[in-house]
This record gives C-alpha cells, structure tokens and sequence, in this order.
C-alpha cells in the first residue's frame, strides 16, 4: 500500500525520551508519508503516548526528527502546529464553549492577530464540521454532547487546522462499535486527500482493518513497523501483548482476534 | 461569525453605561447631601466647598473603584481562564493577604510613607511571590484539589506573616493603621494614590489582555494548546506577573478586597458562551461595576463608622462562592481535573 514515491512528511531516527530518569521511549524511528494511515500499538506503558507527544515536539527528545526535512526545534510553535494535528487522549472540553467555537480552535496556528477570522479559517471550520457530521449541533455547548459527538467534535478541531499530518491518541477509547468505525473512517478519508494519520489504538481489529502500515512498540522500543499482517501476525501479538490469538478473514483481510492471554 | 462579536459589542457597552451611572452616582454619596444638579456642576467648575467634596474626595474614590474593581474582575478572569476552572480567585490563594503582607511590612516599619511607590512595589512581590508558589505547587495538571489545598496553605502562611507583622509593630497604633488597612476601603483617598497604582494596573491590564487568546486554546487541556502553538510556559509566566502587577498594587492602595475575582467573571460568563478570551473585557467592566457599586453601599449603611470595603465584598462574596460550590459539585465530585 505505502507508496515510496510519497512525500516524505515526517523522518524520526533514534529518538530516546527520559521521563523522570526514564528512557520511555528508547531510539524509536520511523517516517511517516503523505496519504498513510500508520497505527502505533502497544501494551499500556509501551511508550506510545511519549513518542508521540515527542513527534509531536510537545516533549524534548534526543535523536532526530525532521518535519518536511526540517529538524523540529528549528519549527516556530505556530509552523509546527500549522504540519502536525494533535488530537490528545480523552476529548477534553473545560468550558461549556459551542462546538463551532471549539472547532475553531483548530484555526489557532493559522490566526492573524489582527484579523480574527479570515474566510479561509470559516472555510476551513465548515468543512471540519462538515465531514464529521457535526453541523446539526455546531451551536451547542461541547459539554452537553454525548461521547460520541464529542469525540466526532474533538476531531473536527484537529481536521480544521487542515494539517498535512494528524496524529491521534487513542481516537477511539470508549467509543461504541459505530463511533469506533465512523472515527476511523473519518482518519481513512483525511489521508486520501494527501495527509498522514498517526493513530494510537488499542483495538487490533481496528488496527489491522484501517491502517496501511502498524508500528508496534514494547518497552519503549519498536519492535515491529510493517504490513498489518505482518506486524500484527499471531506470533508477533503473543510476543509483545501476552495473548494467544489467531488471524480471521473478514472477507475484507485478515483480522487478529485475542482469544485468551498466555 | 459577526453574530457573537456584535453579542459581545453589545454587552460590553451595557456593562461600560452601567459602570458610568455606577460612578455618578458614587459621586452623589457622601456625609454632605448634595444635589446631582449641585455635583455635575462641581464636577465641571470644580468651585467653592462642592468643587472640593467631589473632586478632590468623592472623585479619586470613584476612579480608584473602577480601577481596582476592574483589574480584579480581570485578575479572576485570567486565573479562571489558565487554570480552566471556575472557582479560581487571586484571594482564594492568598493572592490579596500577601500583597497586604508586604506592603504592611514596608507600613510597619516605616520603611516608607502610605504614598509611596515602595508600598505597591512591596505589594506586588508578594503577590507574584504567592502566585507563582500556587503554580509551582499545583504543576502542570493544576488539578482542582491541588490548586485549591495550595491556594489555603499560602493564604494561611500570609495570614501568619500578617499576624507577625502585627505582633512585632513598633508601635500600637501603627499596629491599629495596618489593621483598618486589610479590612480594605477607599477612604480618604487621593490622587496620589491614583497616580502610584495606575502604571501598575495598566501594565498588568496589557499583560492579561494580551494572554487572552491563550486561554481559548487551553479549553482543550495543555498538550492540545501546545500543540496549537500556544507557549504554555509563557501563558503561566505572564498570568503570574499580571495578576501580581495588578491585585499587588491595587491591594497596596486600598487594602485587602477580595471575591470580586469570583463573582465579576462568573456574572458575564454565559452571554458570552463560556469564551474564556471573551469573557475578559465583560469581567473587567463587571469587577468595576461591582466595586463600585460596593463602595456606595459601604456608605450608605447608617452607622457611626463606616463600614469597609473588603468587609462588604466577603461578606457578599463567600455565600456567592458557596453557592458557586454547590452548583459545581458534580464536577468537583466526578472530575478531579
């Protein structure tokens, strides 16, 4: 599926991440291209959550990554929040703001300080609504939303910012069977117009139906970047997640189905 | 989009008419009756007894209470905003007891007249020095709990450096003085008082103004503002500097007032739709309205001693917070971020 034509957006080599003298995350690499959904999985503690807070330059780390062949630290806050949408665990809301307020949120690295909404940010919020379903409630307060819709407005705000790279940390925690889908595919769509998805899941069913390529990280390493079937093999789950599983065909691929842990 | 911004246009030349009748009829209140007729024309000519009464007493009172109303509604609002919370006040973490403690140090000791800029100076260190231990305190989660144990540990140590300050006064009636000072009042103020708190207040207004659309962003929680380029290390730094500039000196002027920080930002919150930027200007406007407003009443209950400022505004301003407790219990309760 990877096309290695594709722009390169993102190259991450060796990245090691201390965390109260902890390396979380130890010399971790890898690239992400233009039009890939790549799920990063993991045990609880893997270093999954660090390494892309890391990416994300949220976190100082050692190693290199480069954005658009340019070394993070050399980004300005707002031109590395204009490349990379971050779309933290949990969809926090803290004020009961409307949900097109909050969507415009996502507008903040492009905001001229002296114009506040340019047509181009109204642009942009409407077709974020616009592609998560959220319009039909774009003037009610985000706190009186079920956790479906917030989390359907939670990624309306990072698809306004409309950049080239989106990194999502467990998208679908606590969401039902058809949230889970509709967010994922709502991440599916977003890289065919030429973006990059790096999502965080938990769901291996999810994981192997969606991405083009799985990043499976243990103790803080990557101990595995390839295909789904490969990275997701039923040797490879039992090794890293301590589970016996077995791979099904939906008719659609193969699927990994834990059947009881080791 | 032209909607909101034509709301909150409306709100605040509301609030600002209100903050103007506020003040003229601050001007009329006083021990001398004096016609509103017999004050617009003091007010304009400034002759004779009049002319004294409410240029020179009633007038420097009233800019005072819409200064320093206005910086604490604006403070409040700033604090709420950082820490995305509600029931953020500078006095509920001993924000107003240190600047009262420092700068009745520098009153206690002589270290320098009422008047001079040494006591806001004094003000503001020990603000900046209690809102900067709250956030070093609270850390980065700045968790509901946390803040507010913090805010109470630093509260009461001001307290007792109050209370030290007292017990170790030189002199008895010093000792009196500080002790009328923290109960909070505008009192027999003047223009010089005027003139030591305002570069004070402005810079700290510029400096939480400027802040305001930081607090947007971090509706979403740190890690998503930051990642909307938002420097939250700089936000936390110019929220302690602008409220220390700001509720130091004005404490430093008028003595230890506290709650309005509460109340102004939670009165205007709804019309504006939560916004935490929004909601800045109509605090601010809203404070003054209320100090103002406060001041009248302080002199128009009857009694041989006028009744003070600060005292009004707790008392007043505590069963406003308990109803503001109980109306967010479930939050308190459910969600401890």
């Amino acid at each position: 599926m990877t096309a290695t034509a594709a722009t390169l957006l993102l190259r991450a080599d060796a990245v090691t991440v201390q965390l109260g003298g902890n390396a979380v995350v130890q010399g971790a690499s890898l690239t992400l291209r233009a039009g890939e959904l790549v799920a990063l999985v993991g045990p609880n503690g893997a270093g999954k959550t660090t390494l892309m807070r890391a990416l994300a330059g949220l976190l100082p780390a050692s190693g290199t990554i480069e954005i658009n062949g340019r070394p993070i630290e050399a980004l300005k806050p707002l031109e590395r929040a204009r490349a990379i949408a971050y779309l933290p665990q949990g969809h926090v809301f803290h004020w009961p703001m409307n949900v097109a307020a909050v969507v415009a949120l996502g507008r903040h690295p492009h905001a001229d300080p002296f114009s506040r909404t340019a047509p181009t940010d109204r642009e942009a919020v409407s077709r974020a609504l616009k592609a998560t379903a959220t319009e039909a409630f774009a003037g009610r307060a985000v706190t009186t939303l079920s956790g479906g819709e917030r989390a359907r407005v939670a990624l309306a705000r990072a698809l306004a910012t409309e950049a080239p790279m989106l990194f999502a940390d467990e998208p679908t925690a606590s969401l039902d069977p058809r949230h889970q889908l509709v967010v994922m595919d709502l991440l599916r769509r977003s890289t065919r117009a030429g973006g990059a998805v790096l999502a965080i899941l938990h769901d291996l069913t999810l994981a192997a139906r969606f991405a083009d390529r799985v990043l499976v990280m243990d103790g803080g390493r990557i101990v595995a970047d390839g295909s789904p079937a490969n990275a997701l093999s039923p040797a490879q789950i039992a090794k890293v997640f301590g589970v016996d599983a077995i791979s099904l065909d939906t008719g659609e691929g193969m699927v990994p189905i834990a059947r009881h842990p080791l | 989009m032209n909607n909101p911004n034509y709301r909150n246009l409306k709100l605040n030349a509301g609030l600002a008419v209100l903050v103007a009748a506020l003040a003229f009829l601050s001007l009329l209140v006083g021990p001398a009756a004096l016609s509103p007729r017999r004050v617009m024309a003091a007010l304009l000519d400034g002759e004779g007894i009049p002319g004294i009464i409410v240029r020179d007493i009633r007038l420097p009172r009233t800019i005072l209470a819409i200064l320093i109303g206005g910086t604490f509604g604006l403070s409040g609002a700033a604090l709420q905003g950082l820490l995305r919370n509600p029931l953020a006040e500078p006095a509920l973490f001993g924000a107003p007891q240190a600047a009262a403690a420092g700068a009745a140090l520098v009153i206690a000791f002589g270290l320098a007249g009422a008047t001079s800029f040494a006591v806001p100076l004094a003000g503001i260190a020990g603000t900046m020095l209690a809102i900067g231990s709250l956030l070093a305190i609270a850390g980065r989660r700045a968790s509901l709990t946390v803040t507010m144990l913090a805010g109470l540990a630093l509260a009461s140590f001001a307290g007792a450096m109050i209370a030290l300050i007292l017990n170790l006064a030189p002199n008895p009636h010093v000792a009196l003085e500080i002790a009328f000072w923290l109960l909070g009042s505008l009192q027999d103020r003047s223009y010089e008082h005027v003139l030591i708190v305002i570069p004070f207040l402005i810079a700290s207004w510029v400096t939480l103004g400027l802040t305001a659309g930081a607090f947007r962003a971090l509706t979403l929680g740190e890690d998503a503002a930051a990642s909307l380029g938002v420097d939250i290390h700089r936000t936390r730094q110019a929220v302690v500097v602008g409220v220390a500039l700001g509720v130091g000196s004005a404490v430093a002027v008028a003595g230890a007032i506290s709650f309005v920080g509460l109340v102004a930002p939670h009165l205007v919150r709804r019309a504006v739709g939560s916004d935490p930027a929004r909601v800045m200007l109509p605090s601010a406007l809203a404070g003054a309205a209320l100090l103002v407003a406060a001041d009248i009443v302080v002199r128009l209950v009857p009694g041989p001693v006028e009744i003070r400022l600060g005292v009004i505004t707790a008392l007043i301003g505590v069963p406003f917070f308990i109803a503001m407790i109980l109306s967010e219990r479930r939050l308190l309760e459910g969600n401890p971020s």
